[in-house]
């Protein structure tokens, strides 16, 4: 079911094309909060932190306005089938978008919070090469979104894999930095809790390309997903030893 | 490693959602139907489940009135009109010639889109039916009315005033007493056509709650204009069109992720 016709009643057309570029806004905004996000924790930029979680209230007043609209428009066209399923995909991409824009958000405040602290050049670049990855998920997944591209989106999909691969292999880095200097550990603490919240982006990226998934196929992705994140897991000790 | 899984996904079949089972209570099969020259219905095979209620929709003129005016037969009652193919109820082909036509309609009951009350008193409306195929006393008569009305969901708006007219009552009303003259005469079937087309929002929740209760006991077939209706009370949908049969699925499929593109392009309100 590729070609949509369009609906007899042009208004109804409107509202769901209206829909459609609200989450197109949003999923750039939320592209540009990371982005920027990133560069202030790298730079060490405390005003463009400060403008970045400002702009994160745009990304919060665009989901509201999605949800008012998919809400009237439940009640007043009774929405079926891939019009329904529009609708369903534009309350849920816009809520992981809404928290993708608060894990950025989170990530700007930190990038106030360890302007002072010295920082590892291995460790930023770890972090920054995670972002970016992250960031192209998310640029990856909004355009299968626009093109209703299902195949594209079980690419993003699978490759969640890899940002959570890299999160292991951060979380190692920074637990032996800490164990072999306490003095770090303020830095390394801000900069864990910097990478899970770009896990977590990752982790959103893959619930929009479910979502992506079902509104062009109807039905759920079938696979089980290998589980990348094994930090929950990872016994300290055993990096002691080794250290 | 990402790119075998992939390809091994996509060739996955999907995996069935759990289908509703049902028993075979009507089963259409390879049936055409003729006004005169001109060919209504091609080719159409459908099941009704039993307890089950399956929604007919279709833009006007698609056949799906015409399939329902099989169902008993009524279209015997016109020149020139004749079918083709097999209606099994039960097993047994109700299109054969040596089909009792009052024994049919008897088990297979029907409702019209426009009220139609007989002019006569309340109880006789219920107690007509009921004489032509039993025999029976005054008490028990009174029981089967009581109890039809009951069923219809009419009993309490109605037990006082049974000697007055069945015009008198409202149209929501005319038809929930046309539906319990219906089922007064023990039908398996009951088909019903717009049933609520002539009716206000209430009178149409009350028709749709009834279908609920109804088809505990009996095997619902409606055909209606309204989608919405359709996806509210039906187990099962079937999309008609030009006389063909395009689709019939679970009503949750058919309403959320219809398989052929002229069903989606009806349901969303796309034709043309």
């Amino acid at each position: 079911m590729d070609k949509q016709h369009e609906h007899i009643v042009r208004s109804y057309e409107e509202e769901l094309a209206l829909l459609n570029n609200k989450i197109a806004k949003m999923g750039g905004l939320a592209e540009q909060v990371l982005g920027q996000s990133f560069e202030a924790l790298e730079r060490r930029d405390p005003e463009l932190a400060a403008a970045t979680i400002r702009e994160d209230e745009a990304i919060d007043e665009l989901q509201k306005e999605i949800e008012e609209q998919a809400v009237v428009m439940i009640a007043r066209r009774q929405p079926m089938a891939f019009d329904l399923r529009q609708i369903m995909a534009a309350l849920r991409i816009s809520s992981d978008l809404e928290r993708i824009g608060d894990l950025g958000k989170n990530i700007a405040k930190r990038a106030v919070a360890v302007v002072s602290e010295q920082q590892p050049k291995q460790l930023m670049l770890g972090l920054k090469h995670m972002g970016e990855l992250a960031l192209g998920q998310l640029k990856e997944v909004l355009d299968a979104f626009i093109e209703r591209d299902a195949d594209r989106a079980l690419k993003v999909w699978y490759k969640d894999e890899e940002i959570d691969a890299m999160y292991n292999s951060l979380f190692r880095e920074l637990l032996t930095y800490m164990m072999e200097d306490p003095r770090n550990i303020g830095l390394c603490t801000h900069l864990l809790f910097g990478a899970k919240n770009i896990e977590r982006i990752g982790d959103h990226a893959t619930n929009i390309a479910e979502t992506v998934y079902y509104l062009v196929h109807g039905t759920a992705i079938t696979d089980q997903r290998p589980k990348g994140d094994t930090t929950s897991s990872t016994p300290v000790a055993l990096k002691r030893s080794a250290g | 490693m990402s790119l075998a899984i992939h390809t091994e996904m996509k060739e996955a079949p999907e995996t069935p959602a759990e289908s509703v089972p049902f028993e075979e209570k009507v089963a259409v099969r390879r049936l055409n139907f003729y006004y005169g020259a001109y060919r209504a219905l091609a080719d159409i095979n459908v099941t009704l489940g039993k307890n089950k209620v399956t929604a007919f929709i279709g833009p006007s003129g698609c056949g799906k009135s015409t399939l329902l005016r099989i169902l008993n037969r009524i279209y015997d009652l016109y020149p020139n009109q004749r079918a083709e193919g097999e209606v099994m109820l039960d097993g047994e082909n109700i299109l054969s010639p040596k089909q009792d036509l009052n024994l049919l309609r008897a088990k297979v009951g029907m409702v019209f889109q426009k009220p139609t009350p007989f002019p006569m008193t309340i109880y006789d409306n219920i107690a007509f039916g009921v004489r032509l195929y039993d025999q029976q006393p005054k008490s028990e008569l009174d029981g089967r009315v009581e109890d039809a009305l009951k069923r219809a969901a009419l009993w309490d708006e109605v037990k006082d005033k049974l000697n007055a007219s069945g015009l008198s009552l409202s149209g929501g009303q005319q038809q929930r007493l046309c539906i319990a003259r219906t089922i007064a005469i023990k039908p398996e079937v009951i088909l019903l056509d717009e049933p609520c087309s002539a009716l206000d929002p209430i009178s149409t929740a009350k028709i749709e709650e009834l279908i609920d209760v109804l088809k505990q006991d009996y095997t619902i077939a409606i055909v209606t204009h309204n989608m919405q209706q359709a996806a509210r009370t039906s187990d099962f949908t079937a999309f008609m069109y030009l006389g063909e049969l395009v689709e019939v699925d679970e009503t949750t499929k058919i309403f959320t992720n219809p398989k052929e593109q002229r069903t989606q392009d009806y349901i969303t309100g796309r034709f043309g």
